[in-house]
């Protein structure tokens, strides 16, 4: 079975929120769309996002960082959005693992968003139907499309490539390579939801260096005490370089 | 003794009555256009957000779905619990359970993203969700009630008032279950995920019907000139405090379990010592107006004896209800997820931060729009058939007790 997610790269992220405007842009023109903002500009603006970039301190000062964390629907394997939906408008389709609402089918009484640990779900306040990520279903399939660009819009946008996309139960794709070599975890595993999409942890890439290994033991300059010295009539060094 | 107790429809035609009733609509009527207002513009207009997604009416709705079942209880006892004294009390108890589920109802479902959807949410059932069997629940519990109701009215039926009690006693027991689970079942939220929810919403369930019925009761008697007699009422508001004694045990329960465990700790923090608006009307609304002075009030000896008292003790148990709902639902949802465990957390965005949520007036009214809704069926309703009974003097409720009551206090003279 083919469960399509997504993988993201904690350690390349950047925190541009190119993905967010990017997914914004197609899914509010798309078939997802509208999605409602009002007071875009004001003070207290609320609108409906997929995806979010959550921005972190992690540490204590002086000891900081700061991590940048793209979150959208998990695409969970085992939804919990999924059974508490009373009529059913909340489903996991079998042939790609990717999560949706039937907007047609969904009443708005926003029990999903109760549900999903996560946060991933929001209310679209003037349609008044839940919505989340949707993989770009209306994108990945389009053969109106090239090859290249059948890919999710914020994949497509993310300038540092910290974004993939593939389908995680084939162990040879690019992000089960990824998720298999770099650490990749769910969040909340715990949940027993087992999330679909990954992340790849912060990596620093650091190696033990003995006080021995930086100097060379059989070192023949060091073997004899004196350095062998040039007769004075014999050029210098400097006399026979150039610079 | 049953032959003695009359039913008689209300025949006041004086200005008092369609006064209620002009009141009542007008408010119904605000309610609506409430609806109207969140529906048109969006919920944008609603102080409600990402975080915050049941705000104020869903307070009022689960309340007042929660009294319905109670409300009804006051005639199980009579029928399943052969407490014959209740039986004339029966009608309008069912009644009333029917009023306040329409009244909640009616906020639940307008308080919808689509409520025109209504009839897919008929049509297409999830039968694993708890929403969906609560649809048929609620919509299941109307029609036994007006079955029990019709066997209860019709004295050809009198025979079968006993096993539609019955199965009507059930059906308000699963009802409330449902009703908790919606919260039981949460798992995802700090403040819910307890198998306690549903047992506790039953004995909320109990203490705010009869609370709302109590005062049902002493208004129709008091503005239709019949007696209602001392003896029924006494019996009424102890069993009234009994039920407020037991939602505070649950709710000592619920809390002592949660603090025994250290990851609710947190949560448990926030909503018994620094949630702000939570802890307040958790400590002052709910444990105090809803819950001690109550107790207080009714069990006082000398106190506890006056209407006026009685009368004030069921408006605080249904104020600190309110309280109660509005802790349990809206401060469970203010908790912050916990998406990164053991960690403290805060983003730009919402995480680790406690979501803010003030209601807008719209939200009021379409709350108190169901109240409006459901007193407005009551009034209706007891003008129409024959629910209230003519007396509820001690003589004519229970003339044996009474008689003997006499009996001792010539004795004693």
């Amino acid at each position: 079975m083919t469960q399509l997610a997504l993988v993201i790269d904690l350690n390349v992220c950047v925190g541009c929120h190119a993905c967010v405007t990017s997914c914004k842009e197609w899914n509010t023109s798309g078939t997802a769309g509208s999605m409602s903002d009002d007071n875009p500009y004001g003070q207290d603006p609320t609108g409906t996002f997929f995806n979010r970039v959550q921005t972190f301190e992690v540490g204590t000062y002086p000891n900081t960082e700061t991590v940048h964390f793209p979150k959208s629907c998990l695409h969970c394997e085992d939804p919990p959005c999924v059974p508490v939906c009373p009529t059913g408008a909340s489903y996991k389709r079998a042939e790609d693992g990717i999560v949706l609402v039937d907007y047609d089918k969904c009443i708005g009484c926003k029990y999903c968003s109760w549900a999903c640990p996560y946060g991933a779900r929001e209310i679209d306040e003037h349609l008044k139907v839940m919505k989340k990520c949707t993989l770009c279903v209306d994108r990945i399939y389009d053969t109106a499309l090239p090859e290249t660009e059948r890919k999710p819009a914020c994949v497509l946008a993310c300038p540092t490539s910290a974004r993939l996309f593939g389908d995680v139960h084939d162990p040879e794709s690019q992000v089960s390579v990824a998720i298999r070599e770099n650490g990749g975890y769910q969040l909340l595993p715990e949940w027993g939801t087992n999330p679909a999409n990954h992340y790849l942890p912060r990596r620093k890439t650091r190696i033990t260096i003995h006080e021995d290994e930086l100097e060379r033991v059989d070192n023949p300059l060091k073997k004899e005490r004196r350095q062998p010295r040039p007769g004075f009539d014999e050029p210098t060094l400097d006399d026979v370089t150039s610079w | 003794m049953k032959a003695n107790v009359h039913f008689r429809e209300v025949l006041n035609n004086g200005t008092g009555y369609y006064g209620l009733l002009a009141l009542l609509g007008a408010i119904v009527l605000i309610g609506l256009g409430a609806a109207y207002f969140m529906e048109h513009n969006g919920h944008f207009v609603t102080g409600m957000n990402n975080e915050i997604v049941w705000g104020m009416p869903h307070v009022f709705a689960v309340f007042l779905i929660v009294a319905a079942s109670g409300a009804l209880n006051v005639a199980s006892i009579g029928s399943v619990f052969g407490k014959s004294q209740y039986k004339p009390l029966a009608p309008l108890s069912g009644l009333l359970a029917i009023a306040l589920l329409a009244g909640g109802l009616a906020v639940l479902v307008l308080d919808l993203g689509h409520p025109d959807r209504l009839i897919v949410a008929m049509t297409y059932y999830n039968f694993k969700s708890i929403f969906a069997w609560n649809v048929m629940l609620y919509t299941g519990f109307m029609a036994v009630v007006v079955v029990y109701l019709w066997m209860m009215m019709e004295r050809k039926m009198n025979k079968y008032t006993k096993p539609a009690g019955f199965f009507a006693f059930i059906w308000r027991l699963a009802l409330t279950t449902g009703t908790g689970s919606i919260f039981g079942f949460i798992v995802a939220r700090e403040a819910y995920d307890a198998a306690i929810m549903a047992p506790m919403f039953v004995i909320m369930s109990f203490s705010f019907g009869l609370a709302a019925y109590i005062l049902v009761l002493m208004a129709s008697f008091k503005w239709t000139e019949r007696e209602l007699g001392d003896k029924i009422l006494y019996r009424l508001k102890n069993l009234l405090g009994i039920f407020v004694g037991a939602v505070l045990y649950f709710v000592l329960a619920y809390h002592l379990t949660n603090l025994y465990a250290a990851e609710h700790h947190s949560v448990e923090r926030f909503i018994l010592l620094d949630g702000g608006i939570y802890t307040k009307l958790f400590w002052i609304g709910q444990i105090l107006i809803g819950g001690l002075i109550p107790l207080a009030m009714l069990y006082h000896p000398t106190l506890g004896k006056s209407r006026a008292v009685i009368g004030w003790a069921c408006a605080l148990v249904i104020l600190g209800g309110m309280a109660q709902m509005y802790v349990i639902i809206i401060g469970g949802q203010a908790f912050p997820l916990v998406l990164f465990p053991g960690m403290e957390v805060s983003s730009s965005f919402a995480d680790g931060i406690v979501a803010s949520y003030t209601p807008k007036l719209p939200e009021y009214l379409l709350g108190i729009g169901g109240v409006a809704i459901a007193l407005l069926l009551v009034t209706i309703a007891v003008k129409v058939l024959r629910f209230l009974p003519e007396s509820l003097a001690d003589a004519i409720v229970d003339p044996h007790t009474a008689s003997d009551a006499k009996g001792t206090a010539k004795k004693a003279a």
